[in-house]
């Protein structure tokens, strides 16, 4: 059996692939249980899938690469993703993109490890408090420019552990 | 018989079998409804959205791929609204396609082409830049694929999933950053790999052994019979007889053998066509020079072999037969040498390593010979009862002092054929009657007489299943030396 | 105007989602009652209500159960909680309050249609909410509300859930139904329908979370009283989401029928900072807008907003203050089309990105003022030309701004042609 992954990670696996009425439905899953363990899915996570669950690579590619959640990249720790649908852009999404990016640019001023990758998503399902956020798995309602910088920054002091 | 369906297309009352669609239905009556996606041998996909029709008392048009032909349903493809729905379609399809059309192999036979002739809009509408994608990729022995002119059709992907099962090609991204491939580039590896040219309606997946060799409107295409094994798919070689030269071998719609498909063996004996592996005049070993001597006159060899036969007693004399040829050579063959000059030894010619009952579950059976039953009911006829099998050694041990022979034509089939030939040689003379010709591997037969190939004869043979297969048309032969089976033994009747 | 709560009635409880909660308030007695009947009894129950479906389309709910063969061994029931629509956050809202009553919308649905196993199909991005619910679950198996022998009767059934991945075509019933097995989110072409040959092509419903779990209560209370609120052809009540700068945005349960301005003045309190208003998109991104003028005229139920030639869709209202530029909501709609078109299918897949490609070009005002009309010419030819209605949810708003807002777009490209 593959030493790719953990014990911890096989058993979740083993138990996607027996939860459902076929084994494929597990592909979706096992993405998730995959990016939550090691922040992205590897190729060799992929092929590791085949070679010892039987799931198609091309088929689990497919999925991979159709939904957006899903990375292939290394992750930097905090995933930001911004809301840049309507109610969010009507509420000042802009804003909130630049003084992101302006954050985000001071760590290429002092040649700092940037801790934050910024994506735009559509719309999150909480137009109510628009302009919205995830980070990570975290959800950041009303934001604005001054307020989304602060949780940056909270980010930043947990990044660094200061 | 199952429930006939009666409708109205196009003002035409049609009766079609119950269940099949308005595409099936269009296509027997040989009503043209534009289509990429469709495919008669593969599941609907209705992606392309191009085959839009209209139903009387339908909310929209419909999409005939999968419309199911209900009784009294009133079909439209001649409305303008269906026409201008078709002009969408296509412009649609073209917003991400390069336009590379003068380097591109499918021009000619594409799909987006021809339905630009039939339905464009001529004033085409795109000024955005287009959605850029990998090309030239290496994606198998015989395969290059542009996924920028792909259209996503999906037809290569069933293709892998419900003809081979191999599963090789997926769709991946999604909306118009959609790429066709493999996995990582993977190479695809079966032996059917061509048919994802033939079935890709642009030119995405084209065929590495015809890339950029041959416009396709200088060919002309004529249909044959595959001599790659005994399944006998139905096939069309293409070529160019104003050059005497072949350029692809494609597989015809044959519902009761081969379907829609021909395996990537079954093109390659397009090799054995072309000049540089042909016997292209008679030839005779030359043992002071160690060399072949050639000859554009047929007729010395001819009366040479006449005159052996002549010296020799009949039991002297054997016949060395493979089971590449047709029903009508065979018949002509035996019924000279046996019945009238009373030749009665008489042997198969395979090869030994043949794993006759192999079978991929598609169409290649490891019988690589297109009539081997044909032969055998051949030789039957003439009297001679055999078991299929090779029968070389038996024809060595009996000792003859001339064997006339007729080679294997599809050198794949045949790989003992240059050990097969010394052995035969080192014990008598050989004429030895054949199309294909290998300077490197073969020396010291006594005599070689050219003979046509394949796309150059008409004739049936008769397949695994014992059904007759034929060879319906004919290309002129690759030189004016080359001769049929027919010939030689007018020939040697002359001469005898 | 009388507002009952029917979704909300759980609001403002302490620990509302708990099963204890659920139970104080009537919380699987529905249930009871409804094991005591017959499957096509409860059938014709929902039929009498009227209740439509509340992810979008409106088809009739007890009729979508209908077309399901009694007699297939195995049938599936699955929610439809991927709530993608932009503007839409009700379905997260049903979650946050009471779980419960979902799942035992879902064990009486799946009792009705005869489904042995159900599934939630929930949008990743959701993870608190997925918690809650799964809390849910696993009470409601504790307590003998799912599994084997459900409170001592025959029917047995299971419900599991399923996560999403980041489409918005997932929302899509056989999107749905793709991502389920296992696949790229793609819907299926149909014939055949889901009722028919669905989930791993067995009969299958797929019903939104609203409409779930408004069935409780419906059974509970009968359809004659369901069907008393709201408008004959739209009964009952339904969650309408109001976003936009409103003074007090949020989930409201209002009858249908109920006037569209005094929702935005009187329940969401008008808007804010003064604003004035200029147009509403009344069901999501994927409905027409329609002008402030408009807006007065209008009322929250299917009829009405068909006869505006807008829809109710997910009941997500999104308010446009004068002052917002139309090009660049129109530019965002077309980008999230496009960003989600799965395709498939050629009119959307190359149409979505056409369109956002002109869009681009009005935004930055390298544009010609025909753009606005050829803009109208891909909508209208990506309508009704594709599997699911993703074309046309990307057609019919672009054609609604680029009509009703044609001057302001032309005025905005006019402005950048003359410096």
């Amino acid at each position: 059996m593959s030493s790719l992954f953990s014990p911890e990670i096989r058993q979740k696996i083993e138990h996607y692939l027996q939860r459902y009425e076929t084994r494929r439905s597990a592909i979706l899953p096992i993405l998730h249980c995959i990016q939550d363990e090691y922040g992205w899915v590897k190729e060799e996570h992929v092929l590791a899938l085949e070679e010892h669950y039987q799931l198609p690579r091309v088929q689990v590619e497919e999925v991979l690469t159709f939904y957006s959640m899903y990375r292939q990249q290394e992750p930097k720790q905090f995933r930001l993703m911004l809301c840049d649908n309507l109610v969010c852009t009507m509420m000042g999404y802009k804003e909130v993109d630049s003084a992101i990016r302006g954050h985000l640019q001071e760590y290429q001023h002092k040649g700092k490890d940037c801790p934050f990758s910024l994506e735009k998503v559509p719309c999150l399902g909480v137009c109510d408090g628009a302009p919205a956020m995830l980070i990570n798995k975290t959800r950041h309602l009303n934001l604005d420019a001054n307020n989304v910088v602060a949780i940056l920054k909270n980010c930043d002091t947990l990044a660094t552990g200061t | 018989m199952s429930k006939q369906v009666s409708f109205t297309l196009d003002g035409q009352e049609v009766t079609v079998p119950q269940g099949w669609t308005v595409m099936q239905a269009a296509r027997q009556e040989k009503v043209a409804i534009p289509h990429f996606c469709w495919h008669p041998g593969l599941k609907v996909a209705g992606v392309c959205r191009f085959c839009l029709v209209h139903v009387e008392g339908a909310r929209k048009l419909e999409i005939s791929c999968n419309l199911v032909v209900q009784p009294g349903m009133v079909v439209s493809t001649l409305r303008d609204e269906v026409k201008q729905a078709h002009k969408w379609a296509l412009e649609f399809h073209l917003l991400n396609h390069p336009l590379d059309c003068p380097i591109c192999d499918q021009a000619g036979e594409c799909g987006l082409q021809d339905y630009y002739m039939e339905v464009g809009l001529y004033q085409s509408q795109m000024t955005r830049p287009k959605v850029l994608k990998p090309k030239a990729l290496d994606v198998g022995s015989e395969l290059v694929l542009d996924t920028e002119r792909c259209i996503l059709c999906s037809k290569c992907v069933r293709f892998e999933d419900e003809v081979t099962k191999t599963g090789a090609l997926g769709i991946f991204a999604r909306g118009d950053r959609s790429i066709i491939g493999t996995y990582h580039g993977q190479k695809i590896t079966h032996q059917y790999q061509e048919n994802l040219v033939d079935i890709c309606p642009v030119g995405a997946f084209t065929s590495r052994r015809f890339r950029f060799k041959q416009r396709v409107w200088f060919l002309k295409e004529k249909s044959s019979i595959c001599p790659g094994c005994s399944t006998g798919c139905a096939i069309k070689v293409h070529g160019k007889p104003e050059m005497r030269r072949y350029f692809r071998v494609k597989p015809e719609e044959d519902q009761s053998v081969n379907g829609h498909w021909l395996c990537d063996k079954g093109r390659m004996t397009l090799e054995h066509l072309n000049p540089e592996a042909r016997l292209m005049q008679a030839a005779r070993w030359q043992a002071a020079q160690q060399a072949w001597e050639f000859s554009p006159q047929t007729a010395p060899f001819i009366r040479e072999l006449a005159q052996e036969i002549a010296r020799l007693a009949p039991q002297d004399i054997a016949l060395l037969v493979s089971a590449q040829y047709t029903n009508e050579e065979y018949a002509e063959f035996f019924d000279y040498f046996v019945k009238q000059r009373g030749i009665t030894q008489v042997y198969q010619w395979r090869e030994p390593s043949e794993a006759r009952d192999d079978f991929d579950g598609l169409l290649l059976r490891g019988d690589h010979n297109a009539n081997t039953r044909g032969l055998m009911a051949a030789l039957k006829q003439v009297g001679i009862k055999a078991k299929i099998g090779d029968q070389l050694e038996k024809c060595v041990a009996a000792k003859p002092q001339l064997v006339i022979a007729l080679s294997p034509e599809i050198s794949f089939t045949a790989p003992s054929l240059p050990e097969q030939l010394a052995q035969l040689n080192s014990l008598a003379r050989v004429s030895l009657w054949t199309t294909h010709f290998s300077a490197s591997q073969w020396t010291q037969l006594w005599q070689l007489l050219p003979l046509r190939g394949f796309a150059e004869k008409i004739g049936t043979v008769t397949n695994y299943q014992g059904k007759t297969r034929v060879l319906k048309e004919a290309f002129p032969p690759v030189a004016s030396e080359v001769l049929a089976i027919s010939q030689i033994i007018a020939g040697l009747h002359k001469e005898l | 105007m009388e507002k009952p709560k029917i979704v909300t009635r759980f609001a403002g409880l302490a620990d509302s989602r708990s099963l204890d909660t659920y139970l104080r308030h009537d919380g699987y007695q529905a249930l009871h009652k409804a094991l005591a009947m017959k499957p096509a009894e409860l059938i014709e129950l929902v039929k009498a209500s009227g209740l439509r479906g509340r992810g979008g389309a409106g088809f009739p709910t007890g009729l979508k159960w209908s077309f399901v063969p009694k007699d297939a061994p195995e049938k599936y029931l699955l929610c439809n909680n991927d709530e993608g629509e932009p503007g839409t956050f009700k379905d997260r809202y049903i979650l946050e309050l009471s779980p419960h009553m979902l799942v035992e919308g879902m064990i009486i649905s799946a009792y009705a249609i005869g489904a042995q196993k159900a599934y939630i199909y929930t949008r990743c991005e959701f993870y608190e909410e997925i918690a809650w619910m799964e809390q849910a679950i696993h009470e409601a198996y504790r307590h003998g509300y799912l599994g084997a022998n459900i409170l001592g009767s025959k029917f047995s059934f299971d419900l599991d859930h399923y996560g999403g991945a980041g489409a918005y075509i997932c929302g899509e019933e056989t999107g749905l139904i793709s991502s389920l097995e296992g696949k790229k989110g793609q819907p299926k072409l149909k014939p055949p329908f889901p009722a028919l040959s669905g989930y791993l092509n067995k009969p299958t419903v797929v019903n939104n979370t609203e409409t779930l779990a408004v069935i409780p209560w419906i059974v509970q209370h009968g359809p004659e009283k369901y069907r008393a609120i709201g408008t004959e052809k739209s009964p009952g009540t339904k969650l309408f989401c109001i976003s936009g700068p409103v003074k007090r945005p949020g989930v409201y349960e209002l009858p249908l029928g109920y006037p569209l301005q005094k929702f935005i003045e009187d329940d969401a309190g008008g808007l804010r900072d003064g604003k004035t208003l200029k147009a509403v998109i009344p069901g999501g991104a994927s409905a027409p807008v329609l002008t402030a003028d408009e807006v007065a005229k209008v009322t929250l139920d299917y009829e009405s907003m068909a006869n505006a030639k807008t829809m109710l869709g997910s009941g997500a209202v999104i308010v446009i203050p004068e002052g917002q530029s139309m090009v660049e909501l129109l530019k965002v709609t077309v980008d999230f089309f496009h960003h989600e078109s799965c395709g498939q299918c050629t009119p959307c897949r190359e149409g979505t990105g056409w369109l956002s490609n002109v869009m681009h070009g009005i935004y930055q005002r390298k544009a010609k003022l025909k753009d606005v009309e050829k803009m109208i010419a891909i909508a209208n030819n990506m309508e009704g030309r594709t599997i699911c209605a993703l074309s046309d949810a990307c057609a019919m708003p672009t054609r609604a701004i680029a009509t009703k807002f044609g001057d302001e777009i032309r005025s905005y490209i006019q402005r950048g042609n003359h410096g």
